[in-house]
C-alpha cells in the first residue's frame, strides 16, 4: 500500500439534530483514484467539504499530503485542486485571466505558462479569451477542471465533475482526467451520480449511507457484496434499504 | 502571509473594475453627487445668513472625509461579496489563499479608490464651489487615516455578518457607514445630536477625525489629542471588526453555511 496524500479518520459532523456524518474515514494513497459514492442525503458533500476546509468537523482528524487541517489549511489547500460542476468561474473575468488569477493563488511565479499547459492538456485553448460567463455548461465544467489542475496538484477533489454535461462532453471530461492521473500521478477523489462514470474512473469506491461508509473496495467485489453485477444496482439497493 | 497572494487579489478586483463601468459609480458618480448636494447646502444657508458663510467649507469637508471612510470600507466589503455574487466563494475557500490575505488586497485597493475619490472631490468641489482642500495641508494624512482604518474594521464587520446571516446582511454594509456618518458628526458638531446619541458618537474614532477637520478648517492648528485619540481607537475598532469577522467564520464553517454560497 502506499503513502496516504488524504487522510481523515473519524469524521462527524450534526446539523442541529441532523447526524449528516457518523465517523467516516477516508484515506485515499498517492496515485489512487476514488468514488465517493451514495444516495443524496448520505453525506458526501459534508464530508467533501470538511475534507477541504469548508466546513469543520465536530470531530476526527484530517491530513493532507502531510498538512493538518484546521491549522494547515493553506499548506494543504497547495496539494489540492477542487472543481464542482456546479461552480461557475468568476464572472467579469476572461478564463485566462481567471486561471491566471487561481494560479497566483496556488503559488505559481509565472502562470501563463501553467495556463497554457492546461488548457492545452484538456483540449480548449480556444476558450482563453472568452468571459467566463459567456461558458456552455460543458465549458465550464473542463474550464473549473483546467482550474484545479493548474499547479498539479497531488490530490485533485472532484464533485460531480460531470453532471448535466452531454454524454459527448462528459465522456471527453473523463477521457481527460484518466490520462492527466495517469501524467502527474495524481490522486482523485470524486462524487458522481452516474455510476458508469465512476466505474471507468476509479480503483475503489466508497459507498456511504446515513453518514456511515457501508462498502469501501473495488467497484466489482462491491457490487458482488451486495449480489450485483454492476454499482448502478448497488446504489438502487442502497437508496432503497437506507431511504432518502 | 504572501505578498505575492495578496498581489493576485488585487489584480482579481482589478479585473472586475475594467469590467463593471457601474462600479465607477462609487469612485466618481457618488463623490460628485455629494458635493454637488453639500455644497449646493452650504452655499444655500450662507445666503440666508451671512453668520453662517463657513458652513460650505464644513459641509464640503464633511462629504470629502466621509468618502474616505465610505470607500475604504466598500472596497473591502464589495471584495468579498463579489466572490458570493460571482458564486465563487466555495473556489476560493479552496486555494492557499488566507482570509488576511483576502482582506488585505482588498483593503489596499481600498486606498486606491480613496485616492480616486478624493481627486474627484477636490476637483469638483474647486470647479463648482472654490473650495480649496489645500487648505486642510498635510492635516489630511491624520484624519484620513482614522477614517480609512474605521472604513476597513466597517467592511470587514460587513463581511462577518454576511458569513453568519446570508447575503440578506448585505443591507448592513449598505446601511452602517450612514450610520457612522449621522453618528460621528460628519456634517454637524456633535453637540447638535440628540442628547441621548451624544455617548455613543464620543466614543467612535471616527468623530475624533471628522471634528479635528471642522478645527482645522476654522483655521485652528490639528488638535494632535484628538488624532492621537482617535487614531487608538481606530486601531480598537478594525481589531473589534476582525474579532467579529472571526468569530463568524468560525460559526460559518461549523455550521456549514458554505452550502448557501455555492
Amino acid at each position: 500500500m502506499g503513502e496516504a496524500v488524504l487522510e481523515a479518520r473519524g469524521l462527524r459532523k450534526s446539523f442541529k439534530s441532523v447526524e449528516a456524518v457518523r465517523g467516516v474515514d477516508v484515506i485515499v494513497r498517492r496515485g489512487e483514484r476514488v468514488g465517493l459514492l451514495g444516495p443524496n442525503g448520505a453525506g458526501k458533500t459534508t464530508t467533501l467539504l470538511m475534507l477541504l476546509g469548508a466546513i469543520t468537523p465536530d470531530a476526527g482528524t484530517i491530513q493532507i499530503d502531510g498538512f493538518k487541517l484546521p491549522r494547515q489549511r493553506s499548506k494543504a489547500m497547495t496539494k489540492v485542486g477542487f472543481a464542482a460542476g456546479y461552480l461557475p468561474m468568476p464572472d467579469r473575468l476572461k478564463v485566462r485571466e481567471a486561471l491566471t488569477v487561481f494560479a497566483g493563488w496556488y503559488g505559481l511565479r509565472r502562470p501563463r505558462a501553467a495556463v497554457d499547459l492546461a488548457l492545452e492538456r484538456f483540449g480548449i485553448t480556444e476558450l482563453a479569451d472568452r468571459l467566463s460567463s459567456r461558458l456552455s455548461s460543458g465549458q465550464r465544467t473542463l474550464v473549473g477542471i483546467v482550474k484545479a489542475t493548474l499547479h498539479e496538484p497531488s490530490l485533485l477533489v472532484l464533485d460531480e465533475p460531470t453532471a448535466s454535461l452531454d454524454p459527448d462532453i462528459a465522456l471527453k471530461v473523463r477521457t481527460a482526467l484518466l490520462a492527466y492521473c495517469e501524467s502527474t500521478g495524481a490522486a482523485l477523489l470524486v462524487t458522481s451520480h452516474d455510476m458508469r462514470e465512476v466505474e471507468m474512473l476509479t480503483e475503489r469506491v466508497m459507498f456511504l449511507a446515513r453518514g456511515e461508509v457501508v462498502a469501501n473496495d473495488t467497484a466489482a467485489i462491491v457490487a458482488s457484496t451486495y449480489g450485483h453485477d454492476n454499482l448502478e444496482d448497488v446504489f438502487l439497493s442502497l437508496a432503497e434499504t437506507h431511504g432518502r | 502571509m504572501s505578498l505575492h497572494r495578496i498581489r493576485v487579489v488585487i489584480r482579481r478586483h482589478i479585473y472586475v473594475l475594467w469590467r463593471a463601468p457601474h462600479r465607477w459609480f462609487d469612485i466618481a458618480f457618488w463623490p460628485l453627487m455629494d458635493v454637488i448636494l453639500w455644497g449646493s447646502l452650504g452655499t444655500y444657508v450662507a445666503q440666508q445668513d451671512a453668520g453662517s458663510r463657513a458652513s460650505a467649507p464644513f459641509l464640503i469637508g464633511g462629504a470629502m472625509m466621509f468618502h474616505v471612510l465610505f470607500q475604504s470600507q466598500i472596497a473591502v466589503a464589495t471584495g468579498f461579496m463579489e466572490e458570493t455574487w460571482s458564486r465563487n466563494l466555495m473556489n476560493v475557500l479552496t486555494t492557499p489563499v488566507t482570509e488576511f490575505e483576502y482582506i488585505a488586497g482588498t483593503a489596499i485597493l481600498g486606498i486606491a479608490k480613496v485616492l480616486a475619490a478624493l481627486g474627484m472631490v477636490t476637483i469638483t468641489a474647486y470647479a463648482f464651489f472654490g473650495f480649496d482642500t489645500t487648505k486642510v495641508g498635510w492635516s489630511l494624512v491624520p484624519i484620513s487615516l482614522i477614517l480609512m482604518i474605521v472604513g476597513w474594521g466597517l467592511g470587514i464587520a460587513g463581511i462577518g455578518a454576511v458569513l453568519r446571516f446570508g447575503q440578506g446582511a448585505e443591507i448592513l454594509t449598505w446601511g452602517s457607514n450612514f450610520i457612522l456618518m449621522a453618528l460621528s458628526g460628519a456634517f454637524n458638531p456633535v453637540e447638535s445630536l440628540p442628547r441621548a446619541l451624544r455617548p455613543v458618537s464620543k466614543v467612535l474614532p471616527s468623530t475624533q477625525a471628522f471634528e479635528a477637520m471642522r478645527q482645522v478648517l476654522a483655521g485652528k492648528p490639528l488638535p494632535t489629542r484628538s488624532i492621537a485619540t482617535g487614531l487608538v481607537g481606530s486601531i480598537f475598532f478594525v481589531a473589534a471588526g476582525f474579532a467579529f469577522s472571526w468569530l463568524m467564520l468560525r460559526s460559518f464553517r461549523r455550521r456549514g453555511f458554505i452550502t448557501r454560497f455555492s
